[in-house]
């Protein structure tokens, strides 16, 4: 075989590799190519050869072949099968394959989020209807409490709960969420205990106060575990109810009724989450024989990082209801107008879920598809702004669907003076908007931080009725768009 | 006397060759005391073997999960840009000098990561700019798929993750072991730099051959894998220059260890052992002439190869017979099934049968007059030196340190070629004689070179001397070892089944 082994090589000089550039690399041209010759070696690992990094890359893919020191000698004349691996790596050119597609992680169905949408407005129907059911003097303090606490409550669960789907345990999730659930029910009594201590509280409205709280805690488990169908079930007999109630002007012989329709929604919403979630969590004690710990199933620094979203689920309560509990000049109490008009708001969630999928393909791409940072920063920017106006886009398309059917149903009358309030819900929900896309992308103490000065102010300026709340809601608009446009310039920001 | 003993996703968390070496050494090892370091994923990984009583501590590094928290990087602590800058072009330039300002580099993110936030800062988008820039700079013109943005952030998310174990305390001990180069040299690095405790680096597999086969496997575009395999490669290097004493299992390894840098006279190797008591001198052989595997079915163990050669055997001799003990792996069940359908097609299903997973190996080098070893790939196989002490003769392919066990024992043919692993298995089959006289002399061979307790006073002895500051005793070149120099394959020898060339 001696005729087919090449004879000594040329020294081969230190093959450029590791990123640095190939340019000089040209395929040396096979002055003859023989059967069994370098060249057929070097077609027959062609892909190895255009993708390899290092000849020792070569050389690893030749020993995993079988081939030995001993065999390439022989049959190729070279010292061993490093140097055939620098041979092989300095005669094929560097044209690696671009590596498969990476499944679109975000990649979801446009319903998802448009019943999202639906489940978050549909409770709206359900607070007009008890609402005016509700005749305490306290009626909207006990309301207040109990919409902030569970809001609280339910968000801290609702990111613990996704904390543990992602590190890709659904039991433990399961194990969370229905432990959380516990947990939040317990912290909802605590707060309506308090507040019946200290002012007085009718039967109805403290049950009420715990049926909001169940009702939203149920809704956060069932949520976090993608049982969407379960939910409708739950609101089924309270929206219904509340409808008919509304639809036929609040006839004072189906308020009966209507509670008891009323109630029976956060009670299939508990009952539904703890049976999603304890069944899952019952099947793995059987087969583990043993129960976790409790800081195995939470630890402090768990709880810890919850907090930031708990407080973001009261400040962003206390800025919704703010309009509503306000009420407007020369009227105090609940403000059906504003309650109403917050139903757009709720239903626009669905459309800012969506978006923020929009916003994350986008940006995907683009991390993918650009090589200059600077012009990443930019085009992300114009991606953020872009979100914002379509989202913007769908929340006014909304309210007038709300207005249209509202009023075709002859439950308001439009009047050209809500449109200042519309206005400032729309400024509250653009914040909103950019407060979760912050958050998607980690940042959790800046919108935490401005929401809350914002409702301060908003406090502060309840003089000025709804103006104030328009100029507070720009003002937290702006500053948040702005720190999200800085922030998410950043490439390393979209790495997740 | 304290040993520090460094894993990467091996022992006590998993399974395998690499786990029971360790176990081995450390249950063996009764006078000395033993911390664990483990390099992991998350740190949720639960311990899957009882800790022997002389591992006196755990200590899990997570190399992902969230990052390890330290000091904010400020103005205070010096932000590292300088330093940042150094690392990258350590990792674009591949010339020889890079390999020693690599070392320094390393040295000095040590340094900064015991006072200031590493992971954030190499994570940062002053990284990211600082890489992507150097990126830019070098391939103006280039018929290379440019780096994109993704590319370079993820980059240096893997070098973040990789350099973690830099960021957390130095483990205090007399020696430190470290179960396989790459990123478990990093903890041994920093005990090295802060306390001058010495290091030993063992190998099975070579750790960067692994990688670099693993590389088509990786998810990310040319420019990050260059750059990651870049780092390990030099990360590598440096663990075999920074290592007082590198103890490979098997001589085959030392190739690629000087390939790197290794200075010879620091390479011991030491052989994976058996104990003999598990394994006593086979009584008789079965009636009929049987060839016998045993492993897990994965395609690195070549049995297409096995079953067309034994398809040969069964021309020439009808009334033989192919036992395969083992079972797949999960995954690859696809393989087992492949290899059953090949059966039927080579129509020696009468002769072939798989056992699946069988609860004491012996069993299966006693139930084979020959035992065959197959594989394309392999370290130091457990396997071979296990049939070798219960008398059984081998027929093994080339590969890694198969001819070292081997030896003059047995017969070594070429990998993938079935013509040539039939005609070994016929020669043995048929000559009774030569089989038992092999036999007897690869137990002898096993019984002297490789046993649990002659590794076990090996490391005793390496152990001692670097913990008493003393270099050990050198070698001259060429020459592995005081007293194994022998048994390395000095040439093809004549026990070697000449090599042809095909074709």
């Amino acid at each position: 075989m001696s005729a087919d082994t090449l004879p000594d090589l040329p020294p081969v000089a230190q093959p450029n590799a590791d990123g640095d550039n190939q340019r000089q690399m040209t395929v040396v041209p096979a002055q003859s190519p023989r059967p069994g010759g370098i060249e057929e070696l070097c077609e027959k690992f062609v892909t190895v050869c255009e993708s390899a990094v290092h000849p020792l890359e070569i050389a690893g893919a030749l020993e995993f072949d079988g081939w030995s020191d001993r065999a390439v000698r022989k049959r190729y004349g070279v010292s061993d099968v490093f140097a055939l691996a620098e041979e092989m790596y300095r005669r094929v050119p560097r044209r690696p394959a671009e590596p498969a597609p990476q499944p679109d992680a975000w990649r979801i169905s446009k319903w998802r989020p448009a019943l999202h949408g639906v489940l978050y407005g549909l409770p709206t129907v359900c607070f007009t209807a008890a609402a005016g059911l509700l005749a305490g003097p306290n009626a909207l303090t006990v309301m207040i409490v109990a919409l902030l606490s569970s809001w609280a409550l339910s968000q801290a669960l609702a990111y613990l709960g996704y904390l543990r789907l992602g590190q890709g345990v659904p039991v433990q999730a399961q194990r969370v969420l229905l432990v959380g659930l516990g947990a939040g029910l317990a912290g909802v009594l605590a707060a309506m205990d308090i507040v019946s201590m200290l002012v007085l509280v009718y039967d109805q409205e403290f049950i009420f106060g715990v049926g909001l709280g169940s009702y939203m805690l149920g809704a956060t488990v069932l949520l976090v575990l993608g049982s969407e169908r379960l939910l409708c079930l739950a609101l089924a007999p309270g929206v219904l109810g509340a409808t008919v109630f509304l639809l036929l002007g609040r006839p004072s012989h189906l308020e009966h009724t209507t509670w008891v329709a009323l109630a029976a929604t956060p009670l299939l919403a508990l009952g539904l989450a703890v049976a999603r979630t304890s069944r899952g969590a019952g099947l793995r004690r059987r087969f583990t024989q043993a129960r976790a710990k409790p800081t195995e199933l939470l630890s402090a620094a768990d709880v810890r990082a919850a907090l930031p979203s708990a407080g973001f689920g009261l400040v962003a309560g206390g800025l919704l209801v703010f309009p509503v509990a306000v009420g407007t000049p020369g009227h105090a109490g609940v403000n059906t107008g504003a309650l109403l008009a917050s139903l757009p708001l709720a239903l626009s969630m669905g459309a800012a879920e969506w978006m923020l999928v929009w916003f994350r393909r986008y940006t995907q791409r683009l991390l993918r598809t650009t090589c200059k940072l600077r012009a990443f920063a930019t085009r992300a920017r114009l991606l953020l702004a872009a979100a914002l106006l379509q989202y913007l886009a769908a929340t006014v398309l909304l309210t007038v669907a709300v207005v249209v059917v509202a009023t075709a149903s002859r439950l308001i009358d439009p009047q050209w003076t809500a449109l200042p309030q519309i206005a400032a819900y729309m400024m509250l929900g653009c914040s909103m908007f950019v407060s979760l896309l912050l958050q998607g992308f980690g940042s959790r103490i800046f919108p935490l931080v401005t929401c809350a000065a914002a409702l301060v102010l908003e406090i502060l300026s309840r003089d000025f009725w709804v103006l104030g709340q328009i100029m507070v809601g720009t003002g937290l608009l702006i500053v948040l768009a702005g720190y999200a446009a800085f922030v998410l310039g950043s490439a390393e920001r979209h790495s997740c | 006397m304290k040993i520090a003993m460094i894993t990467e996703g091996t022992y006590p968390h998993q399974f395998g060759g690499v786990s029971v070496w360790c176990d081995q050494i450390i249950r063996g090892m009764q006078g000395y005391d033993f911390q664990l370091v483990c390099l992991v994923g998350t740190g949720a990984e639960q311990a899957v073997w009882d800790l022997p009583e002389n591992v006196s501590s755990l200590i899990t590094i997570a190399l992902w999960g969230s990052p390890p928290t330290g000091p904010r990087a400020g103005r205070r602590n010096g932000f590292p840009t300088r330093l940042l800058r150094r690392l990258i072009e350590s990792l674009l330039d591949s010339s020889e000098e890079a390999q020693g300002r690599f070392g320094e580099v390393l040295r000095q993110l040590f340094d900064y990561a015991q006072r200031g936030n590493l992971s954030a800062s190499l994570s940062g988008s002053k990284a990211v700019r600082l890489l992507s820039e150097a990126w830019q700079d070098r391939w103006q013109n280039a018929e290379q798929p440019l780096p994109t943005v993704n590319d370079a952030v993820t980059a240096m998310q893997l070098i973040e993750h990789c350099l973690r174990p830099l960021s957390h305390p130095p483990v205090q001990a007399d020696v430190v072991h470290v179960t396989t180069n790459g990123l478990g040299v990093l903890p041994a690095l920093t005990a090295k730099w802060q306390n001058g405790t010495p290091m030993i680096v063992s190998e099975h597999g070579i750790y960067l051959r692994e990688q670099y086969l693993h590389g088509p496997k990786l998810p990310y575009r040319w420019p990050v894998k260059a750059l990651y395999l870049g780092f390990l490669r030099r990360l590598c290097a440096l663990g075999y220059r920074e290592a007082e004493t590198i103890a490979p299992c098997n001589i085959y390894n030392r190739r690629w260890e000087e390939r790197l840098g290794a200075d010879p006279s620091r390479i011991r190797t030491v052989y994976n052992g058996v104990d003999p008591a598990n394994f006593p001198m086979a009584d008789h052989e079965p009636e009929e002439p049987t060839i016998s595997w045993a492993g897990r079915i994965d395609p690195i163990k070549d049995l297409e190869t096995l079953l067309s050669s034994f398809a040969i055997v069964h021309q020439s001799m009808p009334e033989a017979r192919l036992r395969l003990f083992g079972s797949p792996p999960k995954g690859r069940e696809p393989y087992l099934e492949r290899c059953k359908e090949l059966v039927v097609e080579l129509g020696i299903g009468e002769a072939v049968t798989f056992e699946g997973h069988i609860d004491k190996v012996r069993e299966a080098y006693n139930a084979g007059s020959i035992v065959v070893l197959s594989s394309v790939s392999e370290g130091f196989p457990y396997s071979l030196i296990e049939a070798m002490t219960c008398g059984r003769t081998c027929v093994a392919t080339d590969v890694g340190g198969c001819t070292e066990a081997v030896g003059d024992t047995g017969l070594v043919v070429p990998p993938g070629n079935p013509a040539r692993l039939a005609e070994a298995c016929l020669t043995l089959l048929q000559d009774d004689e030569l089989r038992h006289r092999y036999a007897a002399a690869a137990r002898a061979r096993a019984l002297e070179y490789f046993t649990i307790d002659g590794a076990i006073s090996r490391f005793d002895e390496i152990y001692s001397f670097l913990a008493a500051g003393h270099p050990l005793p050198t070698v001259p070149p060429g020459a592995d070892g005081d007293d194994q120099s022998d048994i390395a394959p000095r040439s093809e020898s004549d026990n070697l089944l000449p090599f042809g060339v095909a074709g």
